[in-house]
């Protein structure tokens, strides 16, 4: 095989693994979908219990987004990085994002605790039930999508930037990209609809 | 050449990367302000911001994953779109169909309703407006061609039975046909066979009824102070 035919044979495995992906990502979506159904029926029924507008921080949840929103964007640059095979920005891009995932995380654990202590738990209302799982599954998936990124990084470090590790990264990025999508939803549907 | 600029439109560059994050941060902002400062109704900015996180999911799948650029037939745009479609059947239908639900299993006015069965004529000092007790009864008696009386005289908190005057079942609707009304929370009554409904008359004012079957047959109460 040229080189030429081996790099083709290369692009086109490289696209049959983004598709499969690809189709994870939108059963993925439809679980999601299901959950937000599941939130908006039951969002009012709160049993005499304080409401969404009474116990979400819309400040908070802003931050929240514009963090996820940033590590989103990070992650793209980084993936610039990696497919130019710049092994040390690709680091430090994939590190910045990595950091923004975890600051979303300890915010969304923090905000969870402190509903606890307020004695809001997952069996307080079907309110309080739904909202915990949908927003606990999104948790759920960046506590995921953060340690795929730390381990696949660590074998960045370990092996530099290699063929099979760009197309790695490349599902990693994806998958970020994905959540922040997601998000995007649960702002708006959960944070902001409280307030209306 | 050619290639390298194929893979760069597949991939993106910086510069799709900076748009795409300034546009979705101009897209949450927007979307921040109007609730926070409640600039639309409740029920007008609903759609607004579902369209301003419809809008963000575009503009991130055309910048950040690139979805719609790559070689045709593109199989990942396909999938999106019949996903977007299972979702839009599911999540749809379910709200539609569970708001249906509620509405035919409650009251029109839930906590209107409570006060008033329970008979809560104060929460925390403040008079509810619901009954303390009981006063006089009136009577009406609906046929298949009229209600007698036409017209009942009451005072606030009397009650009033509607008593089917062959014994049949009937459903009584208040307001004029086909505009509907509710009363204490009720938009109808149902008059079930052989028996008679009776309601405490706990809001004042004028209101029509009229029988679901013969939207001609009405009648009408008055409730005064």
């Amino acid at each position: 095989m040229t080189e030429h035919e081996i790099e083709a044979h290369e692009a086109e495995a490289d696209e049959r693994t983004m598709f499969g992906f690809w189709v994870y990502l939108m059963t993925d979506l439809l679980m999601f979908a299901v959950l937000f159904a599941v939130y908006a029926v039951l969002h009012n029924n709160t049993s005499g219990g304080e409401t969404g507008r009474e116990l979400f921080k819309l400040p908070l949840a802003l931050t929240e987004t514009i963090i996820l929103l940033t590590s989103s964007f990070t992650c793209g640059i980084a993936m610039i990085a990696a497919r130019q095979r710049k092994k040390a920005q690709t680091l430090v891009w994939f590190g910045i994002t990595f950091l923004l995932g975890l600051t979303f995380l300890t915010l969304e654990l923090n905000e969870f605790a402190s509903l606890i202590r307020e004695g809001y738990t997952l069996q307080s209302n079907a309110f309080m039930s739904s909202f915990f799982v949908l927003v606990g599954t999104h948790g759920l998936h960046i506590t995921l999508g953060l340690l795929w990124m730390a381990i696949t990084l660590g074998y960045v470090i370990k092996r530099g930037l290699n063929g099979p590790l760009v197309r790695k990264l490349a599902l990693v990025s994806l998958f970020w990209h994905f959540l922040d999508i997601v998000w995007i939803f649960i702002f708006t549907i959960v944070y902001l609809r409280a307030f209306l | 050449m050619s290639e390298t600029h194929k893979t760069d439109s597949e991939h993106g560059t910086v510069q799709s990367y900076v748009v795409g994050f300034i546009l979705s941060l101009i897209f949450t902002l927007i979307p921040y302000y109007l609730v926070v400062h409640q600039t639309f109704s409740s029920s007008a900015l609903l759609p607004i911001i579902i369209g301003f996180a419809v809008i963000q999911m575009i503009i991130q799948i055309t910048f950040f994953l690139h979805i719609g650029r790559g070689p045709k037939p593109n199989w990942n745009l396909f999938f999106f779109a019949s996903t977007v479609g299972i979702i839009l059947v599911v999540v749809g239908g379910s709200i539609v169909i569970i708001n249906n639900l509620h509405y035919n299993m409650q009251p029109s006015d839930q906590t209107k309703k409570l006060i008033a069965d329970e008979g809560i004529y104060q929460i925390g000092g403040q008079l509810t407006g619901a009954c303390r007790e009981q006063a006089a009864n009136h009577q009406v008696i609906i046929n298949n061609s009229r209600v007698i009386p036409v017209r009942v005289l009451a005072n606030q908190c009397d009650t009033l039975t509607f008593i089917s005057g062959d014994g049949s079942a009937r459903k009584v609707v208040f307001g004029t046909y086909p505009q509907n009304q509710s009363y204490a929370g009720e938009s109808n009554l149902v008059i079930r066979k052989g028996q008679n409904q009776t309601i405490t008359l706990s809001q004042t004012g004028a209101y029509r009824f009229y029988d679901q079957s013969h939207p001609a047959v009405s009648g009408e109460f008055v409730v005064g102070q």
